[in-house]
């Protein structure tokens, strides 16, 4: 029974470092931060944070590869006893850091396990590495590894490491935090999309293929985002009027919301319809077959509560005459095209159906 | 300071010219943005209208409690000012305080002192506190020379040069107790050419480096409409003294602040301001100065950054140490969301704050980036103990205007978005 234990700790350690070690690597890939890391890095100064996380990943990719080539036959006497006393002095060492890190940093976590090991560190923690330390030093003499030569022997080493597999999974808060992120969707309010994107749908949206007659500009005038909500403003004309015309975009993956608005660019007088409002449709937008029943209705001004802003005409109606005004509608930005209409728009809506991404 | 110009400067992929976008960008444009909002949405967006507020606190009386300004002279009964709007005379009470390196009797200011004032909110030419030359210093300390610290506010405010006098230490350092490179510090002080004579702890030091804030807790489902948390104040910079905005700690990275690389990225341009093209900031240099490396120096209205060699600091000392101070500064961009999840707003979003130790509430505009705040993870206890995080670094008016004391540093808000 006793060997038995001892034969199921080679492969389980060599997993727990290689497993650390492509963790840790994943946090440097995603952060591109080295020093930032969480753990007994954080005891460093700041100089040596950076060659101790390195050495640190470098040591556990080193060990856990080692142990899996001087377990058979190939590595077997000094070879195998060394690179199995580097990992219980290895572990050893990390008690001792957890002890201190926790009397330290009490609110930091261990990092063992990169970005989730952010649970500050507990008796779990300590436990945990304290007994992958006694695992390394019951390998210590251990004989080369070899297949079992019975079913019943292949059932007590399975039976082993399930059991010895549950103690360690007891052991790690990391297990809580893997699986509160897999079934974690982030709130649309911090879901970071890009302009791109949006733009991508706005393309395949029916909304755009009913206003894009009445759009002027290349790209976007204003782009500005509002917790799930990105609007982008476009100048255009309808006839001989200059209007504006403004989308808004839901931020969500797939099959996002999409509103539209078009407004008389000096006047403010809204001309299409809107939740809760009237329609009103002067001439020249009818004659692009974008509403209905004409009405006339004109949007008073926003009550002043910019604050700072209202001493610069913050909500006046803007004059035509305003330079200000004209110039911020008539210049696209820089960079940013629209979304594609005619041919393009059908390529794409080909391409990527009606939600682009 | 990022302030009222860089909304829409940055996308990702794209290299526009910066000034294409920016000149582009106008007070008016962010006030129409919410006209254009309610045209998609209806007049409400589906909120409440103001008038059902709440909070029992005063809300937009349209009047602005607070007054910036140059003092002319001052008198047992009279505080004049020279403000941006003219010069403004006020009344000063037997309860009227002041604060100049401490309390003080009004009498005490002098001529030529910048202050702000706060006005009585039931007589509105009666003075009720007065701050003479109060500065602030807010960031990761990258430099240490005895008593003088070197501070990085982020990438939008620049560096500030800290001089702790021997008579605080003790007091800052009971908050305070690393005083090293690496770490935070939040001081309230006096102004000086050059610097800020640091003499009161604006909050507790946090207890990690800089460079590792905690993360925020996961939220299920959508953001509150309301967050609760810690408002705090900064200086004008390149802003209006008198401005009522708030400078946001999560602006969209990919229309607001975000991803302006620290001095010496290689995002960089040669001369250490942000390249065109990528996400980036464009750095104001008015009242600034480069280090050698890139580091900018934030004057104290406008004087060079290397004055404090004038009052006896070594500020060369600093232009040398440029290099290695980088190695303790910290892009609050790259330090994760901050310990509150807030929601992503632009440039010109409007946010409800409301002071919950006053009272008081007020519909404020984002008017900055605030990413810097994100690496406080800190608690306001001005009136009982505020959740952990900074949700509001207002400008130093609309502080005052919503009843807050500026030398206590803080006070515990409820911001709520789109007002």
């Amino acid at each position: 029974m006793l060997s038995a234990i001892r034969e199921v700790q080679i492969p389980l350690l060599a997993a727990m470092l290689l497993g650390g070690c492509g963790a840790k690597a994943i946090r440097v890939l995603r952060t591109r931060e080295i020093r930032a890391g969480p753990g007994p890095t954080g005891l460093f100064p700041l100089r040596l944070r950076r060659p101790f996380a390195m050495g640190m990943c470098a040591t556990e990719f080193g060990l856990g590869v080692a142990l899996l080539l001087t377990a058979g036959r190939a590595g077997a006497g000094l070879p195998a006893t060394l690179v199995r006393a580097g990992t219980a002095v290895l572990f050893l060492i990390a008690v001792g850091a957890l002890v201190e890190l926790r009397e330290r940093r009490p609110d930091a976590g261990c990092g063992c396990f990169g970005e989730l090991s952010v649970t500050p560190v507990g008796v779990r923690t300590i436990a945990r590495a304290a007994l992958l330390a006694a695992a390394a030093l019951a390998t210590i003499g251990q004989p080369p590894l070899r297949m079992a030569v019975s079913a019943s022997e292949a059932e007590l080493w399975i039976g082993l490491l399930t059991v010895e597999i549950l103690v360690f999974a007891a052991l790690s808060p990391e297990i809580g935090e893997a699986m509160s992120r897999l079934g974690y969707s982030e709130p649309c309010e911090v879901r970071l999309i890009s302009v791109q994107r949006t733009l991508a749908a706005l393309g395949g949206s029916a909304q755009w293929r009913r206003y894009a007659p009445v759009v002027t500009s290349a790209a976007p005038v204003d782009i500005w985002r509002e917790g799930c909500w990105r609007y982008l403003l476009y100048a255009g004309e309808a006839g001989s009027r200059s209007v504006d015309v403004v989308f808004a975009v839901y931020l969500r993956p797939r099959r996002p919301q999409i509103r539209a608005a078009v407004l008389d660019a000096f006047t403010d007088e809204i001309l299409t319809e809107s939740p809760g409002c009237p329609l009103a449709v002067p001439e020249p937008l009818a004659a692009h077959g974008l509403a209905a029943e004409p009405s006339r209705f004109r949007r008073q001004p926003e009550p002043d509560v910019a604050g700072p802003l209202s001493g610069q005409q913050a909500t006046d109606v803007p004059h035509p005459l305003d330079v200000t005004r004209h110039r911020a509608v008539s210049r696209p930005l820089a960079g940013l095209a629209a979304p594609p209409r005619g041919k393009a728009l059908a390529r794409q809506a080909g391409q990527h159906g009606s939600a682009p991404f | 300071m990022q302030s009222h110009g860089g909304q829409v400067r940055g996308v990702h992929d794209h290299s526009p010219s910066v000034d294409d976008r920016t000149d582009a960008i106008t007070p008016a444009r962010y006030a129409r943005r919410r006209l254009l909002k309610s045209a998609l949405f209806g007049e409400a967006d589906g909120r409440e209208p103001m008038s059902s507020a709440r909070s029992p606190g005063a809300l937009n009386s349209g009047v602005t409690h607070a007054v910036t300004g140059t003092v002319l002279d001052v008198s047992p009964h009279l505080l004049v000012l020279q403000t941006a709007a003219g010069e403004e005379r006020l009344t000063l009470a037997a309860s009227t305080t002041a604060w100049r390196c401490g309390v003080v009797a009004p009498t005490a200011l002098r001529q030529g002192d910048r202050a702000i004032v706060k006005r009585n909110y039931a007589r509105i030419a009666v003075a009720d506190r007065i701050w003479a030359e109060i500065g602030r210093v807010t960031g990761t300390i990258v430099e240490r020379e005895a008593g003088t610290l070197l501070v990085d506010e982020g990438t939008e405010k620049g560096r500030k040069i800290l001089v702790i006098p021997p008579h605080a230490t003790g007091r800052i350092q009971v908050r305070f107790p690393r005083l090293q490179p690496g770490y935070l510090i939040d001081v309230i002080g006096l102004r000086r050419p050059g610097f800020v004579e640091g003499l009161i702890p604006a909050t507790s030091q946090p207890p990690y480096r800089a460079d590792q804030p905690p993360s925020p807790p996961m939220v299920s489902g959508h953001i509150p409409g309301s967050i609760s948390g810690t408002a705090t104040w900064h200086e004008p910079g390149e802003e209006p003294d008198d401005l009522l905005g708030v400078a946001y700690p999560a602006l969209d990275p990919e229309t607001g602040c975000e991803g302006c690389a620290r001095p010496g990225d290689s995002a960089l341009s040669p001369d250490g301001d942000c390249a065109s093209g990528g996400r980036h900031t464009r750095g104001h240099t008015r009242g600034h100065a480069r280090g050698p490396a890139g580091g900018r120096v934030t004057g104290i209205y406008g004087e060079g950054p290397y004055v404090a060699a004038a009052a006896g600091h070594h500020a060369a000392r600093y232009a040398g140490d440029f290099r290695s101070a980088e190695r303790y500064a910290v892009d609050p961009h790259q330090a994760g969301p901050g310990c509150v999840r807030l929601p992503y707003l632009s440039l010109g979003s409007v946010l409800r704050i409301r002071n919950d130790c006053a009272q008081r509430a007020r519909e404020l505009p984002v008017t900055a980036c605030g990413a810097a705040a994100r690496l406080f993870c800190d608690r306001c206890v001005t009136c009982g103990t505020s959740p952990r995080g900074r949700v509001a670094d207002l400008t130093i008016s609309a502080f005052v205007d919503l009843g807050g004391e500026l030398d206590r540093g803080c006070f515990n808000a409820t911001i709520t978005i789109g007002g």
